[in-house]
């Protein structure tokens, strides 16, 4: 579904995000992109997209290589859930929703606000489908809480049917408890519609818990590719240079504040 | 870089805390600003008689303590405020003048008089002087004027209420080109820029002067010279929100290929409008003010009637103009506040 061939990205200020990477996501599949703060994560995710342009090789999506040309159709096919929820605070959660569909409707129509009845209706069904109720549609974004509001991503992203959805750390502001709910429907969603997630995570446990592959991205490279099972503290340590945190909760703060106490990590 | 400097610290090459300096706040150079800015202040205090400004009010302030005979500022002040007083709320309209007079159909208020006017003659051959004593009926009305007056504020507002419609409607297009992230190119960009500042550059007194060459006294040089010069306000503020909205939203969109268009209507719009409404506001208040002015060029308006009243030294109903003339603006300021603070 999502292929990777030699990838390469330098940014513009000269960073180099990613360095050669290939591999493949099979439909269907749950991957957990696993990797500290800057190992490049997003940088991948966004690739899928056509938010970065790589530098260097192609991304093809259910076999369309993205181009300029392509890049509509493409967008269409992958839906994204955002780290902040990104959703449009002072708006209904209904239109919210609805957004996710704006391809679909006619230029002037959208302008006034309004939504054809066949997305009125699938925001509903999509909703409820995510666990919220009716009296929640005419709520304002901003006024649920963050595991609602992710929920309301998640919903928003479904609107167009996507082939695959991209999580960037889709938990991350959320309480641990929440997370689990929110990773749970987003999973069981995906198997109902045969959806392919890739996700970034930091929470190794979860990533455990919920994916049927793990994949640990280390200075922009992979340094293993794994099914949950395989994944143990020494391999963890390939991407937490000092993993020993047998909870797995470990944060990509405390991850960072040990890298900068330890001198051991300092190259040369 | 962090690793720099944990390098850096861990070599010991940083300073120890008590070799560290605070610098203090001031130095030379502002000795020097201060300077340069007092000398700066000497001459063009000159150029705009500053001096003699102060000499006035000060001469003023000893009139009215009584340390000195006589003020030019405190006489000027009083024959204007004598002349004010009472405020002109009548109006005397002679019934000869009024086409088919109906003394049963008269305005609410009004009431016929038969008033004496007094003429004088001087008779050519003898050089006699003899007064005359004429008669002439009139329809006189308590409030006549100031009715008058009342029409013409709401002809104001309604200038500027139009004006603002327009520059709401005028600006739109300008702050999506005129903002970097939403606009095609550069060109266009720089073009939409261009327009923005020209509006504001043109003060409405002045393009009012020359719209009413082009189209004649009335409200519509009003309505056009006050639109534009708002539309370039309203332009760069929208577009400076657009440019600083979160930019969340308007990627959660954008990943999904929404069109900038529909982007800019359901990720932008729903974060700036509160904004956006305060902006609408504070123009249309600014109008009124405004709208109250050009009408001394004769773009409509009250102004126009305020000129014309000044112009033959009739300040009872100047004061009358400008009574109102605040309470409108008070009024509205009262009424904006309250849709204001609704809104947000
Ligand atoms: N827009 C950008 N411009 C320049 N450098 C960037 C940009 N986005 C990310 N980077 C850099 O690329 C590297 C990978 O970033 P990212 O993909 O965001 O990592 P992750 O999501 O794993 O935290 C980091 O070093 C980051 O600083
Ligand atoms: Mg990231």
């Amino acid at each position: 579904m999502i292929r990777f061939d030699k990838i390469s990205k330098s940014y513009p200020d000269g960073t180099t995000a990613l360095r050669d990477i290939s591999f493949e996501v099979p439909k269907g599949q749950f991957c957990v992109l696993l990797g500290h703060s800057g190992a490049g994560k997003s940088t991948i995710l966004r690739l899928i997209n056509g938010l970065v342009e790589p530098s260097d090789g192609d991304v093809s999506v259910d076999g369309t290589k993205i181009a300029p040309q392509t890049l509509q159709t493409v967008r269409r096919k992958v839906a994204m859930i955002h780290q902040e929820f990104n959703l449009s605070g002072r708006s209904s959660v209904a239109t919210n929703v609805m957004t996710g569909a704006l391809p679909d409707v006619p230029v002037l129509m959208s302008l006034l606000g309004w939504f054809p009845a066949a997305i009125r209706k699938k925001c509903c069904e999509l909703v409820e489908l995510v666990g919220l109720r009716e009296e929640h549609l005419k709520r304002r974004a901003s006024a649920l809480s963050g595991g609602q509001q992710q929920r309301v991503g998640i919903a928003r992203s479904l609107m167009l049917d996507p082939l695959v959805i991209l999580a960037d750390e889709p938990i991350a502001s959320l309480d641990p408890s929440t997370s689990r709910e929110v990773l749970g429907h987003l999973r069981k969603i995906a198997r109902e519609r045969d959806c392919t997630i890739l996700c970034c995570l930091h929470q190794v446990e979860l990533a455990k818990e919920f994916a049927d592959r793990i994949v640990g991205i280390e200075g922009g490279r992979v340094v293993f590719d794994l099914v949950p099972k395989d994944v143990d503290d020494k391999t963890l340590r390939l991407i937490y240079k000092n993993y020993d945190d047998p909870a797995g909760e470990k944060t990509l703060m405390e991850a960072n504040v040990d890298k900068a106490l330890s001198p051991a990590i300092i190259p040369g | 870089m962090s690793v720099e400097n944990e390098m850096k610290r861990a070599a010991g090459k940083e300073r120890p805390s008590s070799a560290w300096e605070i610098s203090p706040p001031y130095g030379t150079k502002t000795v020097l600003v201060v300077i340069v800015v007092a000398i700066f202040m000497y001459f063009s205090g000159k150029n705009s008689e500053i001096d003699r400004m102060f000499y006035l009010l000060g001469e003023a302030a000893g009139n009215v303590v009584g340390l000195n005979e006589s003020s030019q500022v405190v006489n000027g002040t009083q024959t204007i405020a004598n002349a004010m007083f009472p405020l002109q709320f009548s109006e005397v309209t002679e019934v000869s003048r009024i086409e088919n007079f109906d003394p049963e159909d008269l305005p609410m208020f009004a009431r016929v008089e038969t008033q004496e006017a007094t003429t004088t003659v001087v008779d050519p051959a003898t050089l006699a002087i003899s007064k005359t004593v004429t008669e002439r009926t009139v329809v006189y009305n308590p409030v006549g004027y100031l009715f008058h007056v009342v029409d013409k504020m709401i002809e104001t507002i309604e200038i500027a209420i139009w004006a603002t419609f327009f520059s709401i409607i005028i600006s739109i297009p300008l702050a999506y080109y005129s903002s970097a992230n939403y606009t095609p190119n550069r060109i266009v960009y720089g073009f939409a820029r261009g327009i923005v500042s020209l509006f504001r550059a043109i003060p409405e007194l002045i393009s009012a002067m020359f719209l009413v060459l082009a189209f004649g006294f009335g409200p519509i040089a009003g309505i056009l010279a006050l639109a534009f010069h708002s539309a370039g306000f309203l332009g760069k503020f929208y577009a400076e929100d657009i440019e600083n909205a979160d930019k969340g939203p308007q990627e959660a969109l954008r990943a999904v290929g929404v069109s900038k268009v529909k982007t800019l209507r359901y990720a932008v719009l729903p974060q700036v409008l509160p904004q956006y409404v305060a902006y609408n506001m504070y123009i249309l208040d600014r109008n009124v003010r405004m709208a109250t002015v050009i009408g001394i060029v004769g773009a409509g308006g009250i102004g126009q009637e305020l000129k014309g009243r000044y112009d033959m030294f009739e300040y009872g109903h100047v004061a009358t103009i400008l009574v109102m003339i605040f309470i409108t603006v008070f009024a509205l300021d009262q009424i904006a506040g309250r849709i204001r603070s609704k809104l947000i």
